[in-house]
């Protein structure tokens, strides 16, 4: 049967999700059209609760399996909850930025290409082969790319544009060029197929260049070392919020499809690319805590963070094993609520400021004691502090290669420390100096709860991780159900 | 009598994404690296339409991948050239050299 | 059906207080009266609900064998269907032990609670007060439910800190600063022994829980040796010595009495200082086992309640003295625990709660009315200004001093037979001396501060009610609580014990012997302090035998000792590493820390800005990774480099 025997009934209740993302985009997109200028605001609210709307569609989802079109598309566990990580990323995004994006103007385009970017986050999540994997990738980035340069007028803003733009696409190129060298060796796109040929074949020099590229291209997108340069100057140049989804949603997307075609497609040659993958993390970990220590400006330090953050992540993948995606599964969940919070508190920020250097988050405690608050859970939460969140992902992650990588463990943990002293510098600003302007900031409603539900799950799932862990089990073991 | 075979397609792809490799690298212009990108997508749709021929010449899969990855260049390309006019609406310059702003 | 609520539902009866610490703390903090009320009336609640609970426990025999147990997972190691993951739950384990302790704590904590309402009127910090005495109540009644002993050991760190925020409250006064560090630091050197007994017992058996630990560790044998058990016991043990202020970490208990009186009463009193009590209680299936260890605890118990029952002798601190009696009858219950009489210890913890709070209550009534004077010397013949006060205080000192029918004198007298029973004279003996201590001094405190000529620079008054009516209820308390466990008629032997329940035929020759020694003990009391005005006999003595004295005034000068040993030892030893670490130690981290510092602005340099060179890294990456992969890669660098296979 191939692939694209049309014969083959769909049904189409199986995409219900990517059908209400995708309507919700396009009607965001018709009502900016059609609505006035000054009513434009409101399209954050309409996203949101549509968003709202289709993560509870989800939830009702949850345990659904299968697999459409001879597996190009699978239904599992594990594609529904990266799928509601992305949404309740996006989520986050847009109520905690309603302000800045009005003030950037622009209102339906932001949204409508927010959820678009969702939308290929949630076809690579269920994306069964190299096809649909391509189309959601670029999906993200495209409308990524549009994002990022927003404000068009701001130089900084199109310069970062251009950088991803550019960079993108030639990574994306190496990426297809290693996906037709795996088509090539195995005759088929789908990756369960793809499998099953190559652990009948011995591993040819094509073979390994397919791998490598496939580790280049993907590791672009999680910003692995060597592959991070983009980061650091994109994340500072974007506009707060698409920073903050930058970071969190299309790095959670990456992660999903890297081990779906890691763990799904490529098995039989995890011998090939395990050790590659460690020391590629043991890098992450290491260039990226490094060079955000010199950091002064609030948005560049957290990109290098996330670029440290990645790292630990990847550590997830080197046993290809269940415990190993449970990891990441649960880290990537809670990694987006820290990092919601430490950039909802830095656009904000910015909305009243103007700044995004650290020397103005002097006295921030005194000025508005939630946003310190939660800067300092967020931070405390990457550093991986107990008894917050991070901690308990870095546990589950490093817990999975005790036995055989030890030095990684190793790395982790003096980079850890590391991590401390930059993320207590901003700390130590933000409660220690005094502010030059004391005049209080007063947060906004939408923005409170988005601070503080940020805050209370990266407390309480540091405290009680049961609830969480027990989801992140059960998708981790439908992804090998296929 | 020469009779083309993968390898000659094989090559020739690689050849083409070797010489896009090296136009990203070395050319100056925002629009000539977009180009250059471009050949090295078009490096990997000879790659995909060849392998379909010579491997799975019952179905079409490698065609109809390079048509999603053509209509997807295409849309990149679009974004692309949008974004070098608005940065030379700001700076009057499409010279990558000049656009380090962002850095360290 | 509210009964089979409670039952179901006795998780909601540390989480109310808890709830009350998180409002009073985040919302109620500016309104006094609020914050009381809420504190009050979250603890009422709560106690109402242990009371159906302790009813639907104590009508149904079952639980004497098989406890209501339930519980929700907290957090698991390891993946579903793997054996060694570890699985750590938060529970609920109700038998008449923890039923007779949940209400009690909650009955106590509610009317001490009430007392603070007119105790600590006019303070500043009144609202903290009572958000710091909701959290210490509901982190008490956590460790009393708890279903395992993970659990046991959070909520056991929680009621230290709840202590240590307590007892350093007046944050002014450099004393009390003082005794909250020495009552954190000597419960923390106490604690650090619990928790390695705790990581053994998990090590060894592989659980914390009370019911499946009871069960493995009855056959021990297949998991570990008696010597291992042994050690697992003492270890365990060292916890309770710091927590229940035994012999040798007693030291932190009188100076506890810096804080609040509401605070002595209910923390270093009737709940919290009985926690080491109640834990052993609870792993009495573990010093079952092992002989030693049981013996261990007798002796600790014997001695340190004779030891504490001295010094109390000569103090002169109204407080000071309640404290040390406290420790004295702490080691009754050790004591009781140790020959094995599960029954006569809690019996003992029962009873004592009631008269101790009650005495404690008393004795801050007195300390308001005579505005923080006190010295029992100065004071005298109050009991005509404060008869309520006087009276029910007098009923405590009945109860202490063990004279019939009021409650301590069941309860001892049960300890005192258990002991006889076991065959230890020795510490017969001691427990019998220490009763008619206990008599006397208890006795010689009343008679100085109630009883006597009125010292006219005095101005008493009776308190406020909110102050009495906890009085009054706890002295009828004191009255009645130990008609539970009469020997003619023991209702409370049936439902608290260990192993099996045992009825020892009536031991007349010991109850005679406990009411003649209190009676003279309270006689000699009368003749020294009251009857001879001028306490000529009294003064005499302390003559006579003043190097004792002296002694037991600075109380075996054991606060010296542990001072000149952390003067002579700790602190020069530490003054030795510390120029280690100055000059070794932090040359290396602070080298360790520019390196780290100046590799990260070094790494820097590679961020140009300049998007060729990114592109140019990533293709170098791509070289790496392709090396990488061709060399780490098994059987792709014997290709690459071996040629075909």
């Amino acid at each position: 049967m191939t692939p694209f025997d049309f014969s083959i009934p769909i049904n189409p209740s199986a995409l219900t999700l990517e059908m209400l993302v995708a309507a919700l985009g396009l009607g965001i997109l018709i009502l900016g059209i059609i609505s006035p200028k000054g009513a434009r605001s409101g399209l954050g609210w309409v996203s949101f609760l549509g968003l709202m709307g289709i993560i509870g569609v989800a939830i009702t989802m949850w345990g659904q399996s299968g697999e459409l079109l001879a597996g190009m598309y699978l239904l599992d566990n594990y594609a529904l909850f990266w799928k509601i990580t992305f949404m309740v990323a996006a989520a986050l995004v847009i109520l905690g930025n309603m302000r800045y994006v009005d003030k950037v103007g622009n209102q339906a385009e932001y949204y409508s290409l927010t959820i678009f970017a969702t939308l290929g986050m949630m076809v690579m999540a269920s994306a069964g082969d190299l096809m649909t994997l391509y189309l959601g990738l670029e999906l993200m980035t495209i409308a990524f790319v549009i994002l990022v340069c927003l404000r068009k007028t701001d130089n900084k803003s199109v310069e970062a544009g251009m950088k991803y733009i550019l960079l993108a696409g030639m990574s994306s190129a190496v990426l297809l060029y290693g996906l037709s060298l795996l088509y090539g060796l195995t005759g088929s796109v789908i990756m369960l197929d793809i499998s099953r040929i190559i652990a009948m074949q011995p591993v040819s020099p094509a073979l390994v260049l397919a791998l490598v590229m496939i580790i280049a291209g993907l590791g672009f997108k999680i910003s692995a070392v060597p592959f991070h340069m983009w980061s650091p100057d994109v994340y500072e140049g974007a506009p707060t919020p698409v920073t903050s989804f930058l970071s969190m949603g299309s790095k959670a997307a990456s992660f999903a499809i890297i081990l779906r075609l890691f763990i799904t497609a490529l098995p039989g040659v995890w011998e090939n690319w395990a050790m590659v993958i460690a020391i590629l993390a043991g890098i992450t970990i290491i260039i990226g805590n490094l060079v955000a220590m010199p950091q002064t400006n609030i948005k560049r330090l957290l990109a290098y963070s996330s670029i440290a953050q990645a790292g630990y992540i990847m550590v997830g993948m080197v046993t290809a094993s269940e415990a190993g995606i449970k990891g990441v599964m649960f880290y990537a969940f809670l990694y987006v609520f820290a990092t919601a919070g430490a950039f909802t508190v830095a656009a904000y920020f910015y909305n009243v400021t103007g700044s995004d250097e650290l020397k103005d988050y002097a006295g921030l405690s005194q000025r508005s004691p939630l946003m310190a608050a939660v800067m300092l859970v967020a931070l405390l939460s990457m550093a991986g502090i107990p008894p917050l969140a991070g901690f308990v992902g870095k546990f589950y992650l490093f817990k999975t290669i005790v036995d055989g990588y030890l030095w990684l463990v190793f790395i982790g943990l003096i980079m850890s420390m590391v991590s401390v002293y930059y993320y207590l510098r901003v700390a130590l600003v933000m409660y220690r100096d005094e502010p030059k302007d004391p005049s209080p900031i007063n947060v906004s409603g939408p923005v409170t709860v988005t601070l503080i539900l940020t805050m209370l799950v990266t407390l309480i799932i540091g405290i009680y991780p049961g609830p969480l862990s027990e989801v992140v089990n059960s998708a981790a073991h439908s992804f090998f159900l296929h | 009598m020469l009779t083309i075979s993968l390898t000659h397609y094989v090559v020739l792809s690689a050849l083409l994404f070797s010489i896009g490799l090296f136009g990203v690298l070395t050319k100056r212009n925002a629009v000539a690296v977009l180009i250059c990108i471009e050949l090295m997508l078009n490096a990997v749709n000879i790659n995909l339409v060849a392998f379909s021929k010579y491997i799975t010449p019952l179905d079409f899969t490698g065609q109809i991948f390079s048509i999603f990855v053509i209509t997807v260049a295409a849309a990149e390309v679009g974004v692309g050239l949008a974004i070098i006019i608005a940065i030379y609406r700001n700076r009057l310059t499409v010279d990558l050299d000049n656009f380090d702003w962002l850095k360290w | 059906m509210l009964v089979e609520f409670a039952m179901m539902h006795a998780w909601l009866v540390p989480l109310l207080p808890a709830l009350a610490f998180l409002v009073i703390v985040f919302l109620t903090r500016p309104f006094e009266k609020l914050s009381a009320i809420i504190a009050v009336g979250s603890m009422a609640i709560a106690c109402v609900i242990a009371s159906f609970a302790a009813y639907g426990i104590f009508t149904n025999h079952e639980y004497t064998k098989t406890p209501l147990v339930y519980a929700a997972k907290w957090l698991s190691l390891g993946m579903p269907g793997v054996t060694d993951s570890l699985m750590v739950h938060v529970g609920v384990q109700l038998d008449p032990v923890s039923a007779m302790m949940m209400f009690m704590v909650s009955f106590i904590s509610t009317f001490i609670f009430l007392y603070s309402v007119g105790y600590m009127k006019g303070d500043p910090g009144y609202s903290v007060f009572f958000a710091y005495l909701s959290l210490f109540g509901a982190s008490m009644l956590l460790l009393v439910i708890s279903s395992n002993l993970l659990q046991m050991f959070v909520a056991w760190e929680l009621v230290g800190l709840c202590s240590y925020l307590l007892i350093g409250f007046y944050t002014h006064k450099i004393s009390a600063r003082e005794a909250a560090k020495k009552a954190f630091v000597t419960c923390r050197v106490a604690d650090f022994g619990l928790l390695l007994g705790l990581l053994a017992l998990q090590i060894t058996f592989g659980t914390l829980n009370l019911v499946e630990l009871g069960e493995k560790i009855h056959n021990f044998q297949e998991y570990t040796s008696i010597g291992m058990l042994t050690l697992i016991a003492v270890l365990v043990f060292i916890g309770p010595i710091g927590k229940s202020g035994q012999f040798p970490l007693h030291v932190w208990l009188p100076d506890a009495m810096e804080g609040p009186t509401p605070v002595s009463a209910l923390i270093h009193a009737a709940t919290m200082v009985v926690a080491g009590v109640y834990l052993v209680g609870r792993t009495m299936f573990l010093f079952h086992e092992v002989e030693s260890a049981m013996q261990l605890v007798a002796v600790t118990g014997a001695f340190t309640a004779l030891f504490a029952a001295t010094i109390a002798l000569t103090q002169r601190e109204i407080k000071r003295i309640l404290a040390y009696s406290t420790v004295s009858q702490l080691g009754y219950m050790m004591l009781a625990l140790g020959v094995g009489s599960l029954t006569a210890g809690m019996f003992h913890m029962w009873t004592h709660a009631f008269f101790k709070a009650l005495m404690f209550l008393a004795a801050g009534s007195v300390l308001t009315a005579l505005h923080h004077k006190a010295d029992v010397w100065e004071m005298g013949g109050l009991i005509k200004k404060m008869p309520i006060t006087g009276w029910t205080f007098v009923i405590g000192g009945l109860a202490i001093a063990g004279i019939p029918p009021f409650a301590g004198f069941w309860s001892k007298d049960e300890i005192l037979v258990a002991t006889l029973a076991e065959g230890h004279y020795v510490l017969f003996a001691m427990a019998a001396f220490t009763a008619f201590l206990t008599a006397f001094y208890m006795w010689r405190m009343i008679f100085l501060v109630f009883f006597g000529d009125e010292k006219p620079e005095n101005h008493p008054q009776e308190s406020p009610w909110t102050m009495t009516v906890p009085l009054i209820v706890l002295a009828v308390g004191a009255i009645g609580a130990g008609w539970f466990g009469t020997p003619w008629y023991n209702v409370w032997a049936e439902w608290i014990y260990f192993g099996e329940p045992h009825h020892g035929p009536i031991n007349y020759g010991a109850m005679l012997l406990s009411i003649v020694l209190a009676g003279s003990g309270i006689y000699l009391a009368y003749t020294m302090y009251l009857k001879d005005a001028q306490k000529k006999r009294a003064r005499k003595l302390a003559e006579w035998f003043g190097p004792v004295y002296r002694m037991l005034y600075n109380k075996y000068y054991i606060d010296e000792l542990y001072l000149w040993f952390n003067h002579a030892l700790v602190d020069g030893t530490a003054r030795l590493f510390y120029l280690f670490d100055l000059y070794v130690v932090d040359g290396l981290v602070n080298g360790i820390g520019t390196f780290t510092k100046s590799s990260g602005d070094g790494l820097r340099v590679f961020q140009t800005g300049r998007l060729q060179n990114y592109a140019l890294i990533f293709f170098l990456g791509v070289l790496a990774v392709a090396v990488l992969v061709t060399f780490t890669g098994p059987s792709a660098a014997s290709l690459v480099l071996g040629g075909v296979k």
